[in-house]
């Protein structure tokens, strides 16, 4: 018979693409530099708009005073230890919210029976602003650790509870029939087939959740605490202290983006065979 | 072209499938009614039919992927009366997030060690032509290889019953042609029984033994062909088959096709 098969026919490769060299495109420099360009330029301005005495350090402190409040913080030991001490709250948060929405977001998901009785009473609660149970949290627990933990937890349980249940709805039932087909039932079907399939959406509610995270943190420990990032810039407030207030913030924006960045590593590694994520793939 | 050798009947290993008064409904509408079919062992049974005839049902039934119907219906093999059915869909319904071989090992169950389901696996891809592609996803594969991939899981196993439901329906043409060679080939060398349900009466014409003509529920033709394979699609005796069952589909009246050479 033939040997004609269609992997001897390969599409001829090149485009217009290549006519030109990455670097002489738009002049722009290293694509790995452009998300930094806009960053860069605004800390510039605002460090010239000090300089000439435009803006007030009452208002807002230039960025090498805020360095400077960093140098002396870090120094001090300060800094680590109210990073430090925020980390983890956020960390077990996560983990004890998360893992919690994880597992109702499987329960409900895989079975009908779970859902009907749990999904009305959660979608109930979802409703709630986490934020607004503040004043009944220090009722209850007082403002140490677990006044913390508890908002977090509860801030991260959503995304993940509700991106997992929706993950596991729209995995492809023609591929469960198949794998049932073969024979796979049970943990088997649900490792093969059903987690891989729920993946990218259970990240995508991890990334919602981290984000939440740090929000409910942050306005838990301004309230509520006697350390963390948070504590340290209420307290800084109180002494018209702005460079650290400033300091705090951009720290929180740096960990937002270290949290995001993680997620997006993650997403890269577990779903390297989905053509979104894959590398050099559809951007 | 010499023909192929028959499968003789000592390696034989396909399933007997028999089916008695099978009747299956859906709310209010009657899909089968009191269908009788007997299949032989190896034997290469096309089903085709206007779509909503009951064929797919059918096929689901014999498959064990519906299990709400009336009747009986009755796989022996070898003296086994529980047969190793394996089905192909439309859709080649690979895992995107598996490499192709392991795709195809999924074919063997669960219950088998990785090492061994990789090995039978790398034959079962060598088998349809794509044994150099085993570590890649599937995303990367054109339509003709994904299906080709999904006839490898299908027949890792060594089914004696592979059950096909319109697997070459998406295909282009040329690919369709490569795909029936694959198809009867295999078939050829492993000797199970195959069911193909499909739309196209060349395709049932070129690859099966026997048709079977579903409509409205009931088998209302059911014929043996007398060709030798591989099966010459243009001699006049194939295009006459084609014509009169293309006429017993629709309705129309056949007219024996007139030839001037």
């Amino acid at each position: 018979m033939t040997d004609l098969t269609l992997d001897s026919i390969k599409p001829a490769s090149g485009s217009s693409r290549k006519l030109w060299p990455t670097s002489l495109r738009f002049g722009l420099p290293n694509q790995k530099l452009l998300p930094w360009l806009l960053p860069i330029t605004i800390l510039t301005l605002w460090q010239l708009a000090s300089s000439v005495g435009a803006l007030p350090a009452s208002i807002l402190p230039s960025p090498t005073s805020v360095f400077f409040a960093a140098q002396r913080l870090i120094l001090s030991g300060e800094l680590q230890g109210h990073i430090a001490t925020s980390f983890s709250r956020a960390a077990t948060g996560l983990l004890i919210g998360g893992s919690i929405a994880f597992t109702l977001g499987l329960s409900n998901g895989l079975s009908r029976l779970s859902e009907r009785l749990l999904d009305t009473t959660l979608q109930m609660i979802r409703n709630i602003p986490n934020l607004a149970l503040i004043p009944l949290v220090i009722l209850w627990f007082g403002i140490d650790e677990t006044s913390k933990l508890f908002l977090v937890s509860l801030g991260v349980f959503f995304p993940i509870y509700i991106n997992t249940l929706h993950g596991i709805r729209t995995v492809d039932s023609q591929l469960v029939e198949m794998a049932r087909s073969y024979g796979f039932h049970g943990f088997q079907l649900f490792l093969r087939v059903i987690f891989p399939g729920a993946l990218p959406s259970i990240l995508v509610g991890l990334r919602y959740a981290l984000g939440i995270m740090w929000l409910t943190l942050i306005v838990a420990e301004s309230i509520a605490a006697q350390s963390g990032l948070g504590y340290m810039a209420m307290s800084a407030r109180e002494f018209m202290q702005t460079d650290v207030v400033v300091l705090a913030i951009l720290i929180y924006a740096l960990l937002g983006k270290a949290a995001d960045s993680t997620v997006r590593a993650l997403e890269r590694w577990s779903l390297s065979w989905h053509p979104a994520y894959r590398k050099g793939g559809l951007q | 072209m010499n023909a192929l050798p028959q499968a003789s009947a000592a390696d034989i290993k396909g399933a007997a499938i028999s089916i008695r008064h099978v009747g299956r409904s859906f709310a209010s509408k009657t899909v089968l009614t009191d269908l009788k079919l007997d299949i032989e062992p190896g034997e290469f049974v096309a089903v085709v039919g206007q779509s909503g005839c009951g064929k797919s049902t059918l096929l689901r039934i014999i498959a064990g992927l519906d299990h709400a119907y009336t009747g009986k219906v009755l796989i022996e093999s070898e003296g086994r009366d529980t047969a190793s059915a394996r089905i192909m869909y439309q859709e080649p319904r690979l895992l995107p997030w598996a490499s192709v071989i392991d795709n195809v090992a999924m074919g063997l169950g669960p219950d088998i060690t990785r090492q061994v389901a990789l090995i039978r696996a790398r034959k079962a891809l060598e088998a349809v032509g794509l044994g150099d592609r085993g570590s890649e996803w599937p995303q990367v594969l054109s339509g003709g290889q994904k299906q080709r991939v999904a006839l490898a899981r299908a027949l890792v196993s060594r089914p004696d019953e592979l059950v096909l439901d319109e697997p070459l329906g998406a295909l282009d043409a040329l690919t369709r042609i490569e795909m029936q060679q694959l198809l009867e080939r295999v078939w050829l060398e492993e000797g199970f029984t195959a069911l193909l349900v499909t739309h196209d009466v060349v395709e049932a014409l070129t690859l099966a033994d026997r048709v079977v003509l579903i409509e409205q529920g009931e088998i209302a033709l059911d014929f043996k062909l007398p060709f030798a394979r591989p099966r010459k699609r243009s001699s006049v005796a194939f295009v006459n088959l084609e014509e009169r069952l293309l006429a017993a589909l629709l309705h129309t009246n056949h007219q024996p096709v007139e030839y001037v050479i």
